[in-house]
């Protein structure tokens, strides 16, 4: 490369000596190479110091020929042409030498070149040297580090103390003269125990996992053993059931009944527990006094669909796939019903009403074999427990039209405790609830779902707070406890008292006022006022009555009560009474009000004896009830109207200016006939004497 | 106005045995207290209710003001007649008179001072007292009732010192002539008879149902209230509503009111009377009726002036009757309030 650039170079020099020196050149090329090589030998021993000396020489003879030859020419002479070439022919060898100084110094150059070029690269071989070293240095450092940083697995292997090593592992591991001194064979040799160990232990679990293998298979054979023994002790069950019902020890009920009970919803499962129970303390009771008798005074069952009530408590990813599934139907039949907003809203009021597949049927039997039934229903999404009932009676009864609503299921229990008409939530949250689907009040549904009377929540222990709503309502035992008793014998009384009424009524719309023979001595044997009319009224013609405003006005009137109509007649004077039949009969009586036709129109608020009588069977009520239960106080009442018409009309006074016999003439013994700044007439009956007085 | 609205509640047994009792009270009697503060009604329960007037009326006056300060059971028939004394109110109706100290009376479980009964012909009822009447000149009182009979009672030993036969029928009311000892006695035999304490003796009858004016047969012939002044007599009952002029022994004045009065009082120039209906009627001596101001109990029974000069801010009309209300009139045309039982 070098020869090459040099050859380079070469020509640019000739060319700058110009075109004649072209030719010269070639053949110096090509017949002197030897020359050209001596020439740069030259170079080598030429100082270039003298050179340049020689140049600065040269170029000064130069100048001064130069200026000598202008000298000589402007002087102009012949002689002087020799001069001149002389002085030519002496330029001429300096313009050479200044020729071969000019080569030399670019030999001179491009040996220089050559020589930098050359140092370059070495300095570069070498600097690329330098960094392989270096990068070798830093990966041999890392190495280091990684190496210094490496942990052995066996640091992380809990290994058992030295002492205990030593103590324990064979000599043969342990090595104890080589290990003391050296903590790696230490180490080591610790490690070799270690597996050594561990190998023993993986030994005995093998053998363990055997032993269990061993112990399975012997269970399953007892199993097999076990199973093959149900159906022969079912067979054994079923053929002692006869038995069992020959000594009546349902036990097998009892137990399939417990079975089920397990399914029911936690209010349900507490009415459930406690009514059963009662029923067994009643039953214990009663025969310690008496022989046992099969019929219970309260049976206690579970109806409705187990497997419905178990599909309810499904794993919750599966209800929820059901629920997603059923949500994407529901999207799907939406959307075809889309335009009726109101059969959306119905859906969403039925799953909001939507009771439990079990619901707890309780036979209340009282002492004249009539039955209650009772079915308790829990509605899930309220969280409120809810009652159907239905009486049976012993007899067939011929239902009078006045007695309709006694025993309809859907007042038969009404205000058991006083305000509980069950037509309200007992839930303060369902009301929310309400507003959400749009029910105004639960009153439109209890036909149907049954009656949220206070004491069923009480009975299924759900105990609701007056004021704020709470959707954490536990079911508690003890408040159920604590309420079945009196509960239950509460349902007795209405029961029978309304059973009574119901009898009670038959006799009356025949004009007939049953007084039984223990209630005669309340009443002098003659009566001549007569019962003639005995119907029901609505509650809103009992308000519209001009004589019952101080009733309704006192809030005796509520619409929980039942109304009904009677009418007394004596000859021309009839005597008509509003009756309101107050749920709680009899412990809370029956209340009357009147309105007498005879002379014109007298009621309570003209006449102070109509005031009277009212207050005689409305306020003096206690006389009359008879033998407790006081059931018969209806019809006493009424007796005790028909007796106070007499002695009203009885005892009225004869006016004088009028002709003719008194239209009552005086039967009834009186002790006087007016007493009193308000002349009350004698209405109270003394009993064995026979003669009215005043009270 | 004063009537409860109807409630919303439901009752329990005793709620409704207490409504009904309530609906079926009478206020038979009324008599103010000495101081003029306090109000005494009785009812046909035999229970007397102790009111304060002075707080019913003040201006803080609240709900509760109006209910009684005190009830207590006073006798076991109804109260049909009270009077006040200076120091005691005297209460009677079955038979018996009973004292209670005013002073004491507001007390828990105050205790009767002392209880008397008249001398009765042995009966098989005990016959009730109707009317007292207290006569200050003598410190006596008056009893009549069932017996028919006028019973003077000593009030400083406490003996029944005479005995007035005379009425055929028991005697509803009673009134003392201001100026002579004589005493006026009305009674369901349809006389007002005049008694002479001194002489023991009856004075004069009056058998209003024979004259022709007044007499109304279809409502009978008892005088149910009485009221004198001076030489005049205003009676009612059965009859029409009279005003007699005693010495002439002539009705002067039928004042023209179709229901029987119960009780009558003379009022400055006025005569005021109630009964039958709720209202209680003003009337001008000439017979006019001046003013009919309705009460709040269909029928009614007592009036009551409370003109004690100890309370002059308490002067009140107070009106009970077929009802267990109380009608306060602080002037005499406008019922102000009910105080209740």
């Amino acid at each position: 490369m070098s020869s090459e650039s040099s050859k380079k170079r070469k020509p640019k020099v000739i060319r700058s000596d110009g075109a004649p020196a072209e030719g010269k050149r070639n053949r110096s090329d090509t017949e002197q190479e030897g020359k050209y090589y001596s020439e740069e030998a030259e170079v080598d021993l030429r100082d270039p110091g003298r050179d340049y000396e020689l140049y600065k020489y040269t170029c000064q003879e130069l100048q001064r020929l130069m200026a000598e030859i202008q000298d000589l020419k402007s002087r102009g002479g012949k002689d002087m042409a020799i001069e001149i070439e002389e002085r030519r022919i002496q330029s001429c060898v300096h313009f050479m030498t200044l020729k071969k100084l000019n080569r030399l110094a670019h030999i001179r150059l491009k040996k220089g070149r050559d020589q930098t070029h050359e140092a370059k690269q070495k300095v570069d071989a070498y600097h690329l040297q330098l960094q392989n070293l270096l990068y070798e240095v830093m990966h041999l450092q890392k190495e280091i580090t990684k190496c210094l940083e490496f942990k052995s697995k066996h640091e992380e292997i809990d290994l058992v103390s030295l002492e205990e090593f030593y103590k324990e592992a064979p000599p043969d591991i342990s090595k104890a003269e080589v290990t003391m001194g050296d903590p790696h064979q230490q180490t080591l040799a610790r490690l070799d125990w270690e597996l050594e160990q561990r190998k023993r232990l993986a030994e005995k679990y093998r053998e363990c996992l055997s032993n269990k293998e061993k112990i399975l298979k012997e269970i399953e054979v007892k199993k097999e053993y076990l199973s093959s023994l149900q159906p022969r002790l079912n067979s054994i069950m079923q053929a002692s059931l006869p038995v069992q019902e020959y000594l009546f020890m349902p036990f097998d009920q009892a137990h399939k009944q417990y079975e089920t009970a397990r399914h029911l919803p936690p209010p349900l499962y507490v009415l459930f527990v406690q009514a059963t129970a009662y029923g067994q303390a009643c039953a214990h009771m009663k025969s310690s006094s008496q022989p046992p008798r099969q019929d219970k005074t309260l049976s206690v069952a579970i109806e409705g669909s187990v497997d419905e009530a178990k599909a309810l408590f499904k794993p919750p990813e599966d209800s929820q796939d059901d629920e997603s599934d059923s949500d994407a139907e529901e999207e799907q039949t939406t959307k075809r019903r889309r335009p009726t907003l109101g059969v959306q809203l119905d859906d969403k009021r039925k799953e909001m009403l939507k009771r439990h597949p079990l619901s707890v049927m309780l036979d209340l039997k009282c002492k004249d074999d009539s039955v209650l039934h009772l079915t308790f229903y829990y509605l899930m999404n309220l969280n409120i427990m809810t009652v159907k009932a239905k009486v049976t009676t012993a007899t067939e009864l011929i239902t009078p039209i006045s007695a309709g609503d006694l025993l309809s299921p859907d007042s038969v229990l009404s205000c058991l405790y006083p305000g509980d008409h069950g037509k309200k939530t007992p839930n303060p949250a369902n009301q929310y609830q309400f507003d959400k689907v749009g029910i105004l009040t639960l009153r439109d549904y209890v036909l149907d779902l049954g009656h949220p009377y206070l004491w069923v929540q009480k009975l299924g222990g759900l105990h609701f707070p007056k004021e704020q709503p709470q959707h954490t309502v536990i079911a508690d035992h003890s408040l159920s406890a604590s309420h079945m008793e009196t509960t239950m014998k509460l349902l007795k009384t209405r029961v029978q008292s309304r059973l009574a009424l119901h009898k009670q009524f038959a006799s009356l719309e025949h004009g007939i006022v049953p007084v039984t023979s223990d209630c005669q001595y309340l009443f002098p044997a003659k009566v001549v006022s007569r019962l003639v009319k005995w119907v029901t009224i609505a509650h809103e013609d009992y308000m519209d009555l001009h004589f019952t405003k101080d009733i309704v006005e006192a809030g005796l009137a509520g619409d929980t009560n039942l109304y009904y109509m009677a009418l007394v007649e004596r000859g021309t004077a009839k005597l008509q009474a509003a009756v309101v039949l107050n749920p709680g009969y009899s412990s809370i009586p029956p209340i009357f009000q009147l309105c007498l036709n005879w002379k014109g129109e007298k009621t309570n608020s003209n006449d102070d004896n109509i005031r009277a009588m009212e207050s005689e069977v409305n306020v003096c009520y206690k006389e009359l009830c008879g033998p407790r239960p006081s059931h018969q106080l209806l019809t006493n009442q009424l007796q005790r109207l028909c007796v106070l018409l007499d002695v009203y009309l009885e005892t009225e006074s004869h006016d004088d200016s009028v002709e003719g016999p008194k239209e009552f003439p005086q039967e009834k013994m009186c002790l006087r006939l007016f007493r009193g700044p308000s002349r009350m007439k004698p209405f109270k009956y003394n009993h064995p004497q026979g003669f009215f007085s005043h009270r | 106005m004063e009537r409860a609205a109807p409630l919303a509640v439901p009752l329990g047994q005793t709620e409704v045995f207490q409504a009904l009792q309530r609906l079926h009270m009478t206020i038979f009697s009324q008599s103010v207290s000495p101081c003029g503060k306090f109000l005494a009604a009785g009812n046909n329960y035999g229970q007397i209710a102790i009111f304060s007037l002075s707080a019913a009326l003040s201006s803080e006056a609240k709900e509760e003001s109006k209910k009684p300060v005190v009830t207590f059971q006073a006798h076991d028939g109804p109260v049909y007649s009270m009077v006040s004394t200076d120091r005691h109110l005297l209460s009677a109706g079955d038979g018996e008179v009973k004292a209670w100290l005013w002073a004491e009376i507001l007390k828990k479980g105050c205790k009767e001072l002392w209880r008397r009964q008249p001398p009765y012909r042995t009966s098989l009822e005990v016959p009730e007292i109707n009317a007292l009447l207290l006569v200050p000149k003598e410190n006596s009182l008056i009893l009549a009732g069932g017996d028919c009979q006028l019973h003077t009672m000593d009030l400083e030993t406490g003996t029944f010192t005479r005995a007035l036969r005379g009425h055929t029928d028991y005697i509803h009311c009673l009134a003392l002539r201001e100026r002579s000892p004589e005493v006026l006695s009305g009674g369901e035999d349809g006389a007002v008879r005049l008694w002479d304490l001194r002489t023991v003796r009856e004075v004069q009858t009056i058998e209003v149902y024979k004259h022709e004016e007044c007499s109304r047969p279809h409502n009978g012939r008892w005088i149910g209230c009485l009221a004198t002044d001076s030489d005049w007599m205003v009676c009612g009952g059965g009859p029409a509503l009279t005003l007699w002029h005693l010495r002439s022994s002539t009705p002067t004045t039928i004042f023209p009111m179709r229901a029987p009065q119960k009780h009558v009082t003379f009022y400055q120039d006025l005569i005021l009377s109630a009964g039958q209906g709720r209202c209680v009627n003003h009337w001008q001596l000439s017979g006019e009726l001046k003013a009919q101001v309705p009460g709040s109990s269909p029928g009614l029974l007592s009036l009551s002036l409370n003109q004690q000069p100890a309370a002059p801010e308490c002067k009140v009309l107070t009106v009970a009757g077929s009802s267990c209300r109380v009608d306060v009139f602080t002037n005499l045309g406008y019922r102000a309030f009910s105080l209740s039982f």
